[in-house]
């Protein structure tokens, strides 16, 4: 009788105890399997992992519950108020206490634990990046505290943009320091892959570190890092005024601090991260920054803003493994390439990787991925 | 004399005494001075509950009466006409609400238990203070006012007039007929909407009990049940109704063109214009917005072409004030601004068309003729109609629509029918409820339309593929299958939601009228009064209720028109008894309360100083009674010694 | 042991919105704290300052004040004359020592049935915070240091 399939009830309690309290709001229309960018590329319905958690059954908990990047489209349209990526989450944390997350994660995960980053980097070599220039650290007296994302402190690539964000800021004279080497990751990638516990480690210690240096205005890098402060930081004692660095480069540049003068001569299309875009409504601050730009023509992807499609980085994505053809980056550098863009500007860490990762797998080599401070830093 | 209280306990069936103890409650108010009777019953409101109320008051000679049972705004008329049939006078009554303020809303037993207690307690510190009052009766005038000329309006209007009442009608477009004008077919008989509805239309027009005023506003409304004192203000028109012979010429000569509000902007209309050509009144009307002579002050082509010479430029807005004593309101129904909707392409993309858009394009009156073609002209060869487009969803209206199940089966059948396009119905649930709904649904699965379980998720232009070149792809998972599917198709059809009226806010403060969270009018009782108001002799027909279709709608204007018929016909009604009083021998001449009369009842006499109240035009809402400095006014039913004892006995302090 | 404190809330609404309001609630089979007893007076402009003081006096912990919302009212403007009294009702009960949580005025249409019930909740929270009045021991020996009622 195997093909028959009983409900356990005992899920969705658990589930709803750990706080999915909208999982059975879900009233099986399909708008977030119509809305996901997976479908583009290859079959996932976040509605049946939904529906499965609903009645308890069988395949909930399978691998396709590690596919969702967290991008947010389908919370924004659903129809019924179903907080889906926050019962992705909930679940991932409950398969994560029986030990079967997947592989990749659990290498990530692992580092999180030992050096407080996920790209196995020794917390050390944080500050690497500066090389032997001198920096400005934050003791307290600048005015912003400027948080590095792992991402860009471990990455090569994405090294290259905060040095052209200090250029920038320098140029702005923007009175910040750097938080340095004590730093840890702000958690947002652990958060959503479920480990809840390896979060709240990573969020205490931030937080300690920053009260203790009297921390009042934070400038980030990272969407990630600007989401997770905003919303989950503040109800564990992190409260503080919490700006994204194309945010401030928007106000330098209207305040007139900050003068674009050289021509950057290139035909730019603008990505937008899902963790600026849909989950915090920033949408014009970086086309803002762009237009000003001399020399520049901006172009749209088709589907853009609130439509965005996601670079396929976020919800612990990052770390894993995704064949080429199946990659978001991938179908959107397509896009662009049509379109006639010789640059893709973002404002994201994770959207430079995904971007640069599928620029190498498609052999563009002419193509840019450049972040928006990058092409600031160029123009000045 | 000591007052001889009795305490009536309703057990409600279960739902007051599945929760409250009721005889502790009987047990507790026997204890209390002046009650000599107290007593449970399980249904009080029933018949047998009511003859036990009359033979407890005449057997142990009560003088007051407190049941406690439901909301006084259910039950209190029931039970004072029961006293009142006893003998008793019925503002010696006094109800306490233990079942929506107590038994419904905790689950502790004993904490409802105690808290029935001190409602009830309450109740009896009340009743023994009340006084004896007499209700006033008051003439009605005979004529209904009925705002809105679509078919609720309009089934109404005839009812009444039919009946020898006489009707005012107010429309504020050029025409009556409302939306049902606007359509084709109507589901699921597919009767030709026009066909049916403008009969009815010059039967308003022609009635001689009805005086129709289109291109007019409510602007006042003032009075109470019986008795209201309207201003409407008639636009001008430019046109003099009794010269203008319908002839159209003017229509055809005027040179300036805007977007037509009954073609939903598809087309366009002429300055001086009357929305369609069955347009009831036919005469036309001066846009004075749009019209080129009101801009430039030169043009005039119409006056020169109108042979009758009906074209009067020095025409003004008249406001005439009538005297009615029952207000319909049937204001009808709004659509959701579209342009909200772009996750479905619209505004984007032109041929994603809104309901009441194909509604148009498919009228033989509209904008093609009754082609159904592409913006460039193209017959489509695959149309995707998406249901619940803003409605059933959280971030628009959470309410359904009611309507867009059984129009979108209908735009289905007739595309159908005009064209050799594949339709796709994209649907969450498909609600088929009426008579002959079902049927309908079935008839088209036998045309060959094609239905996809699942709601779509978005509309784009984005190609992946050639056979989504050129096309617009509808994203959306056939949930029964469990596959994301990507439609191409040439049109876009949104069953866009229903929604309130963009100025109900306003209309409802007009008549006095509350809404519900859904923005629609609010009924007295939504199961037994949806066509009653809180305001007595305002009544509700059709979609600014809910949103309805077209049997409801027709349904609910004869309902209200029935209501208002039978408070007409009484000839009496009565009026408010529990007004306020000014108490000569405190009044200081202070003159307060006339300032705070919202109603200006109060009047004041110079040569004895004092004021009164005019008890006819008091609608007993004490807000002088609390303002006043010397405590010179009362409040009748509601005075401060009653009050107060209500309050002392709220809980049991000690 | 005594047992736990129970707050006492007496509720002074109008007809027309706050007491539908709380028939909805009751109608729709929402739960609420049990410490509330409803004054139903036809309008909020009915209600006379001493109606709130008497409610103390008597030994309510808080009082709610509660009409239709403004532009809503039943007799076009009662309301409003509910809301311009209340100022002056808010400094005499802070001048008798009261805290000023314990006197609250809310605007809560006929369709708010939800609203009814967050607002009772949420008082009934307060003032459970706040402890006992106890006013008229408090009137008796005027008012008592912070913490001491």
């Amino acid at each position: 009788m195997s093909h028959f399939a009983t409900p356990m009830m005992e899920v969705p309690e658990m589930i709803a105890e750990v706080g999915g309290k909208t999982l059975d709001l879900c009233y099986q229309c399909g708008t977030c399997s119509g809305t996901c960018p997976w479908n583009l590329v290859r079959d996932f319905r976040v509605r049946d992992i939904i529906t499965r958690a609903q009645l308890g059954l069988e395949g909930y908990e399978g691998e396709d519950l590690w596919m969702c990047a967290t991008c947010n489209a389908c919370v924004d349209r659903c129809p019924q108020g179903v907080e889906i990526v926050d019962l992705v989450r909930t679940i991932r944390m409950l398969i994560a206490e029986t030990g079967a997350a997947p592989k990749t994660l659990r290498a990530v995960l692992g580092s999180v634990q030992s050096n407080g980053n996920p790209w196995s980097g020794e917390p050390s070599a944080r500050m690497a990046w500066a090389g032997a220039d001198p920096v400005p650290a934050f003791d307290g007296t600048p005015e912003y505290a400027y948080f590095t994302c792992c991402t860009q402190a471990y990455d090569p690539r994405n090294a290259k943009v905060i040095r052209a964000a200090a250029k920038v800021m320098d140029a702005g004279c923007v009175s910040y320091g750097f938080v340095g080497g004590g730093e840890w990751c702000c958690g947002d990638a652990v958060r959503k892959t479920g480990a809840q516990s390896s979060f709240q480690r990573l969020a205490d210690h931030n937080i300690n570190l920053m009260n203790g240096l009297g921390v009042k205005k934070m400038l980030v890098p990272s969407p990630h890092c600007l989401n997770t402060f905003r919303k989950e930081y503040p109800e564990l004692g992190g409260k503080w005024e919490v700006t994204h660095l194309v945010e401030l480069l928007r106000d330098l540049v209207r305040s007139g601090r900050l003068a674009m003068k050289t021509a950057v001569p290139v035909k730019a299309i603008y990505h937008d991260p899902c963790y600026l875009g849909r989950n915090n409504d920033i949408y014009d601050a970086p086309r803002d920054v762009l237009r000003g730009v001399p020399g520049l023509q901006l172009i749209e992807f088709a589907r853009t803003r609130d439509e965005a499609v996601c670079c396929g980085g976020g919800g612990g994505r990052l770390w894993m493994e995704t064949p080429v053809n199946e990659r978001f980056a991938v179908l959107k550098l397509k896009e662009a390439v049509a379109k006639g863009a010789d640059t893709v500007v973002t404002a994201c860490p994770y959207c430079i990787s995904m971007f640069e990762d599928a620029k190498t797998a498609l052999g563009l080599d002419q193509m840019q991925i450049a972040d928006v401070v990058e092409i600031v830093a160029q123009a000045l | 004399m000591e007052p001889r209280i009795g305490v009536f306990v309703c057990h409600c069936g279960t739902n007051i005494a599945g929760v409250v103890d009721v005889n502790r409650v009987v047990e507790a108010a026997a204890a209390w001075p002046d009650v000599v009777f107290s007593t449970e019953y399980k249904f009080m409101c029933s018949d047998p509950g009511q003859h036990l109320l009359n033979d407890a008051i005449i057997r142990h000679k009560l003088t007051r009466v407190v049941v406690a049972a439901c909301s006084p705004r259910m039950h209190e008329p029931t039970f004072r006409k029961a006293c009142a049939m006893a003998g008793l006078n019925p503002y010696l009554f006094e109800m306490a609400n233990i079942r929506e303020h107590c038994s419904w809303v905790h689950e502790d037993k004993l904490a409802a238990t105690l808290k029935a207690i001190d409602i009830v307690r309450a109740a009896v510190a009340k009743a023994r203070l009340l006084e004896p009052l007499q209700a006033r009766m008051v003439p009605v005038t005979p004529k209904v006012l009925v705002v809105g000329g679509g078919v609720a309006g309009i089934q109404a209007a005839l009812d009444i007039a039919n009946a020898g009442t006489k009707v005012i009608m107010v429309e504020r477009s050029q025409s009556i007929g409302g939306h049902m004008a606007q359509l084709d077919k109507t589901f699921p008989t597919l009767d030709c909407s026009a066909c049916i509805l403008t009969p009815k239309m010059v039967q308003v027009a022609q009635h001689p009990n009805i005086e129709l005023m289109t291109y007019s506003d409510v602007e006042n409304v003032d009075g109470y049940v019986g008795n209201f004192t309207v201003k409407i203000r008639q636009r001008a028109r430019y046109v003099d109704e009794s010269t203008c012979t319908s002839c159209g010429v003017c229509l055809e000569k005027c040179p300036k063109k805007v977007p037509s509000e009954f073609d939903e902007g598809m087309a366009t209309r002429k300055a001086i214009y009357r929305s369609f050509p069955q347009a009831v009144p036919g005469r036309p009307v001066i846009d004075k917005e749009s019209c080129t002579y009101f801009k430039n002050g030169k043009c005039k082509i119409c006056e020169i072409f109108c042979e009758p010479k009906a074209i009067r430029w020095d025409d003004q807005d008249r406001v005439v004030e009538e005297k009615v004593g029952a207000i319909i309101v049937a204001t009808g129904m709004g659509l959701i601004d579209p342009h909200g909707l772009g996750q479905w392409g619209y505004g984007r993309f032109p041929n994603v068309l809104t309901g009441l858009e194909f509604e148009r394009l498919n009228n033989a009156t509209g904008p093609t003729g009754g082609r159904i073609t592409c913006k460039d002209g193209s017959e489509p060869k695959s149309v995707a109609i998406l249901h619940c487009v803003g409605s059933r969803d959280r971030n628009h209206k959470e309410y359904c629509s009611r309507v867009c199940c059984m129009y979108s089966l209908k735009f289905a059948h007739l595309i159908k029918e005009k064209t050799h396009a594949t339709v796709y119905n994209f649907y969450i649930d498909m609600r088929c409820f009426g008579k002959g709904y079902e049927e309908f649904y079935n008839r088209l699965l036998h045309e060959g339309v094609k239905f996809i379980r699942g709601k779509a998720a978005y509309v784009t232009d984005q190609a992946y593929g050639d056979e989504e070149t050129g096309k617009l792809v509808v994203s959306a998972e056939s949930t029964t299958l469990g596959q994301v599917l990507r439609v191409p198709v040439d049109m876009v059809i949104l069953a866009s939601a229903v929604a309130p009226q963009n100025d109900a806010e306003a209309v409802a403060r007009l008549f006095g009228m509350g809404r519900s969270p859904d923005g629609f009018f609010m009924e007295k009782h939504p199961k037994l009064e949806p066509f009653a108001t809180a305001t007595d002799g305002v009544y509700l027909a059709g979609s600014c209720q809910s949103p309805k279709d077209i049997p409801d709608t027709v349904a609910h204007g004869a309902a209200a028109a029935s209501t208002a018929l039978s408070m007409i016909s009484r000839g009496m009604v009565e009026v408010e008894a529990a007004t306020a009083e000014v108490l000569k021998d405190f009044c200081s001449g202070c003159k307060v309360c006339q300032d705070v009369c919202p109603y200006s009842a109060i009047s004041f006499h110079d040569d004895t100083h004092l004021a009164e109240v005019n008890a006819s035009v008091c609608k007993g809402c004490g807000t002088c009674v609390a303002t006043c400095p010397s405590s010179a006014i009362t409040g009748h039913h509601f005075n401060d010694l009653q009050v107060l004892a209500q309050i002392d006995a709220a809980f049991a302090w000690e | 042991m005594s047992t736990p404190f129970e707050p006492r809330i007496v509720v002074l609404c109008c007809n027309w919105c706050t007491y539908a309001g709380a028939d909805l609630a009751g109608t729709s089979r929402m739960k609420y704290a049990p410490n509330v007893r409803l004054v139903r007076v036809m309008c909020s402009g009915r209600v006379d300052p001493s109606f709130v003081l008497r409610a103390f006096q008597d030994g309510a912990d808080g009082v709610l004040v509660a009409g239709c919302h403004p532009g809503d009212c039943h007799y076009i403007n009662g309301n409003l004359k509910a809301m311009r009294r209340f100022p002056a009702l808010e400094k005499m009960v802070a001048q008798f020592g009261i805290e000023p949580q314990r006197l609250r005025l809310e605007w809560i249409s006929a369709a708010e049935g939800d609203v009814f019930v967050r607002v009772v909740n949420e008082m009934t929270a307060q003032v459970r915070a706040l402890g006992a009045l106890d006013w008229r021991r408090r009137a008796a020996v005027g008012p008592l240091p912070e913490h001491a009622g």
